[in-house]
């Protein structure tokens, strides 16, 4: 897995390529949970992940929280069929903002 | 030294710098590098090797040597490429040396000279591989290689020379500057060419990059030049000053040899006429009636004088010496014991007379029976009477071995001199000018025929006599015995230094670098490895600590893994317990099978099931996978399954159940873990089913010979997921003979060693194979096809499956 970050005005995109799993999840929330305290507007781009496990799916679960709290925005966009479709069966489509 | 005696020099130290450069660059940029070890060992040797040929041909003829700049080649190549091609240079070198004395190259050091060329070749294999380790030493280092390696060689023409060493110092103190300066810059320098090429600091590492060896030489290093200092200015200070005590004896015991020759020689002169004088005189009143002048002419003198018995001159040629009384004076008074018979004969030096103190006379003097008669030169007889025979008196006199004895009139003639230089004076020559400036019977300095000299001078009669020593002869034991002194040291504290620093290597370094070639090997994971240095009780003990220290921990790890192994084995099993394992209910009207298995991938996991009858008619199924795994899934997994199974039994719909589920586990969720849950309650009576899925995989459903597909409803969010949302009730119906599987994502997201998913379309394949068959075949069938489909790729999630088959109102 790799994180690769720009800033596009207001927001920060997050590129995260490759497996989120148990063994990628841990670096992925140690970035997000420094970004969460320094960001109002973040947008996570799975336009290169292949896979997203729970251990991941907790990740951006508690990255949402935490956005929700400060009231800042996380957005995800330009997921890959098979992620979207995790995303469907978990119910993760009504408690995100997907692009 | 001449301008090109100069270059030569200089060409021939600047070679080996030259040639280093050159392999330097043929070993990284040619292919000269890839060739092997013994192909580059022998070319370079043989380079080396020709380059101090070179020395020897253009090396400077001295005293029967020949001074060169030889050895810098052979420890160049040993010291810098390696060990055989140094001792190849040295041979060639020092063979070619042997039978250099055919065509006219010093004989004298033949053997000391060809020796010492093949002896340095070997000397720079040893450093490079016992002191250096094949690594470069430091450009000081180098310098001191070089200066050592010249004094072997000199040493090395002493002992070849033993029953010519005068010859022998000549030759060493002629080479040793040049030698020791040339060889060591050739050294020095051809180093720092190969550090620079190799992109080295010439300056001091900080200390903490600093090996131990490398402290340690340098602190050795100065050490050893201050000791060298110390004990070679001590040798030079005693040497000094016991030369200058035998240069003040020498000299002295000459002086006093000739004084003692001219003394007994004026004295003897005078006596003769003073016993002639008397015996013609004969007695006191005799004298008084003859005529003293005409004897004094006749013997040659101008005085003579009688003294009576009162020790007055009654008679004198000197009419106004009459009446004089000789007691009245210093000088005349030694004359007394003349009268009482004590003496009969007495003679003094040339010296100021009592009478007049202006006036010098030497006086002789001789008892007669009344009295005595004296006689006196004046100045003018005692030059005439004793001149010729002082003259030519140190003519065949030497002092120590080019050393020689001077007497001057008092004039500042010289009258006598080593093999009777012309009598030149000495009055406008360092020489004389040094005898005025100093006081006699004291060493100084000064020159004498353009020779600088140590010299001393007394005076006796009215003589000079002066010794003089070359300061070179002086100095030469002196010098001699610094130089051989001064070498040794050098030799002895170098192999000290050698010796030392080799030991600390072997018993300190070497050790150290074992120690944590070990430690290396443990701390990658190999506790079985052992650290064994016993050269020494410190490092035996140090190793003995080490593994004592690796046992224990891996001791303790070996508890706590079988503590750990020990409680998981507690926690899976009450996992298991909690988990129904008892299938058939038997309600009372209606009947269903059901099957479940949980497969944890860890000891403990994160997926369960569950079933329960709520009363006769109502069946509640449900499956679920709490995110993440091991302990902390397990302990989030008992919490859900019992909030679940309250919620349900409190008679609660399903989408009530998780919504409330949800709410209770939000509240207490610092870990932030989630959990999916499909939940069904079945009315045995109907075969409806209301389900609630927060998240969960859909169900596969298959009639009765019909094929399983999959059940989809819009799934609502995870539980623990968010606080407060709703979930949505559905249902569906099961007709009798149907079937409903429900699966956790470790089935469908299986993965084999291709990383290719297990998936759903499989899945469904490996149902509908059997569809007929018993739940508890169709659960193991699955888990089978599963297992098959992995293969050798490691279990990842936990695989749980839950299959019930309606089967409706029981027949009677």
């Amino acid at each position: 897995m790799e994180i690769t970050k720009s800033q596009e005005g207001e927001k920060l995109v997050v590129l995260v390529s490759g497996r989120l799993n148990t063994g990628t999840a841990p670096q992925l929330d140690a970035e997000l949970s420094t970004l969460v305290t320094q960001q109002d507007a973040l947008v996570l781009d799975f336009s290169d992940l292949a896979y997203i496990s729970s251990a991941g799916l907790r990740v951006i679960l508690s990255t949402q929280k935490a956005m929700s709290r400060k009231k800042g925005s996380l957005v995800v966009r330009n997921c890959k069929p098979e992620i979207l479709e995790v995303f469907e069966m978990t119910g993760f489509v009504d408690f995100l903002t997907i692009e | 030294m001449a301008p090109e005696t100069v270059l030569q020099f200089a060409l021939a130290t600047m070679l080996p710098v030259v040639a280093t450069i050159a392999f330097i660059l043929l070993q990284r940029k040619t292919r000269f590098g890839g060739l092997g070890f013994w192909p580059q060992q022998i070319v370079i040797g043989i380079v080396f090797g020709s380059i101090a040929v070179f020395g020897t041909e253009f090396g400077i003829n001295a005293y029967g040597a020949t001074m060169n700049v030889r050895d810098a080649a052979p420890i160049v190549s040993g010291l810098l490429f390696g060990g055989p091609s140094g001792i190849i240079a040295g041979l060639i070198g020092g063979i070619e040396r042997w039978f250099s004395v055919l065509w006219g190259r010093g004989e004298f050091t033949q053997v000391g000279c060809s020796l010492a060329t093949v002896a340095v070749g070997f000397y720079a294999a040893a450093l490079r591989k016992f002191m250096f380790d094949g690594k470069k030493p430091s450009w000081v280092m180098a310098l001191a290689i070089g200066v050592v390696a010249e004094v072997l060689h000199l040493t090395l023409i002493f002992v070849t020379n033993m029953d010519a060493m005068k010859q022998a110092i000549m030759v060493v103190r002629a080479c040793t500057m040049p030698m020791l300066l040339c060889n060591g810059l050739s050294v020095m320098l051809s180093v720092i060419a190969a550090m620079l090429l190799s992109g080295e600091s010439l300056r001091n590492k900080v200390p903490e990059e600093r090996a131990i060896a490398q402290t340690v030489q340098t602190s050795m290093f100065v050490a050893v030049l201050i000791a060298f200092i110390a004990t070679s200015a001590f040798t030079f200070l005693l040497q000094s000053s016991l030369s200058s005590q035998q240069v003040d004896e020498l000299l002295r015991i000459n002086i006093d040899d000739i004084r003692t020759d001219i003394d007994q020689t004026a004295d003897a002169n005078l006596l003769a006429i003073a016993r002639k004088a008397a015996e013609r005189i004969g007695s006191v009143e005799a004298a008084k009636t003859m005529s003293l002048t005409e004897l004094a002419h006749e013997l040659g003198i101008s005085e003579i004088d009688v003294v009576d018995n009162s020790g007055k001159i009654v008679v004198s040629t000197f009419s106004d010496f009459v009446g004089y009384d000789m007691g009245s004076g210093e000088q005349s008074r030694e004359f007394l014991p003349l009268l009482d018979g004590t003496h009969t004969e007495y003679v003094q030096d040339f010296q100021p007379m009592s009478y007049d103190q202006s006036v010098l006379r030497k006086y002789a003097g001789v008892a007669i029976g009344d009295g005595f008669v004296q006689v006196s030169y004046n100045e003018q007889e005692f030059q005439a009477q004793i001149g010729s025979q002082i003259v030519g008196i140190t003519s065949n006199r030497h002092v120590g071995e080019s050393g020689s004895v001077i007497v001057c009139n008092a004039h500042g003639q010289v009258v006598s001199s080593l093999n009777n230089a012309s009598s030149e004076s000495l009055e406008n020559t360092d020489l004389g000018a040094a005898v005025k400036a100093n006081a006699p019977n004291t060493v100084f300095k000064s020159t004498y025929d353009g020779t600088p000299v140590f010299a001393m001078y007394n005076r006796t009669e009215a003589y000079l006599v002066i010794a003089i020593i070359p300061q070179a002869e002086a100095e030469f034991s002196r010098n001699t015995a610094v130089l051989v002194s001064s070498f040794m040291e050098i030799l002895v504290f170098a192999a000290l230094f050698a010796v030392i620093y080799y030991l600390i290597k072997r018993l300190v370094v070497d050790n150290i670098r074992r120690i944590n070639a070990t430690l290396g090997e443990i701390t990658a994971g190999d506790l079985n490895a052992s650290v064994d240095v016993r050269s020494n009780e410190e490092f035996a003990s140090l190793s003995d600590d080490i593994n004592e220290t690796v046992a224990a921990l891996k001791r303790a790890i070996a508890e706590a893994a079988a503590r750990i192994d020990a409680e998981l084995e507690y926690a899976r099993t009450i996992q298991r317990s909690a988990l129904p394992m008892v299938f058939q209910t038997y309600p009372p009207h209606y009947d269903y099978q059901i099957y479940a298995s949980m497969d944890a991938a860890k000891e403990v996991g994160g997926d369960f099931y569950d079933l329960y009858l709520l009363d006769d008619d109502h069946l509640v199924f449900l499956i679920a996978d709490v995110s993440g795994k091991g302990i902390p899934a397990a302990m989030f997994m008992m919490q859900a399954k019992t909030i679940l199974k309250s919620l349900a039994e409190a008679g609660l719909e399903p989408d009530e159940v998780l919504t409330h589920a949800n709410d209770e586990l939000c509240a207490n969720n610092e870990a932030e873990m989630f959990v999916t849950v499909w939940m069904g309650i079945l009315d045995l009576r109907t075969g409806n089913v209301k389900f609630a899925n927060a998240g969960h995989n859909p169900p596969a459903i298959a009639h009765a010979g019909g094929k399983f597909s999959f059940h989809v409803v819009r799934p609502n969010l995870v539980l623990a997921g968010m606080e407060g949302i709703p979930y949505k009730l559905h249902e569906l119906t099961l007709q009798p003979g149907d079937t409903i599987f429900l699966y956790t994502d470790g089935v469908t997201e299986a993965t084999d060693t291709n990383d290719e998913l297990f998936g759903e379309d499989r899945l469904l394949l490996s149902l509908d194979a059997r569809e007929s068959q018993s739940v508890e075949s169709i659960c193991k069938g699955v888990h089978g096809d599963v297992d098959e489909f992995v293969g050798d790729a490691p279990q990842f999630d936990d695989i749980t499956v839950l299959a019930l088959k309606y089967v409706g109102r029981k027949d009677k």
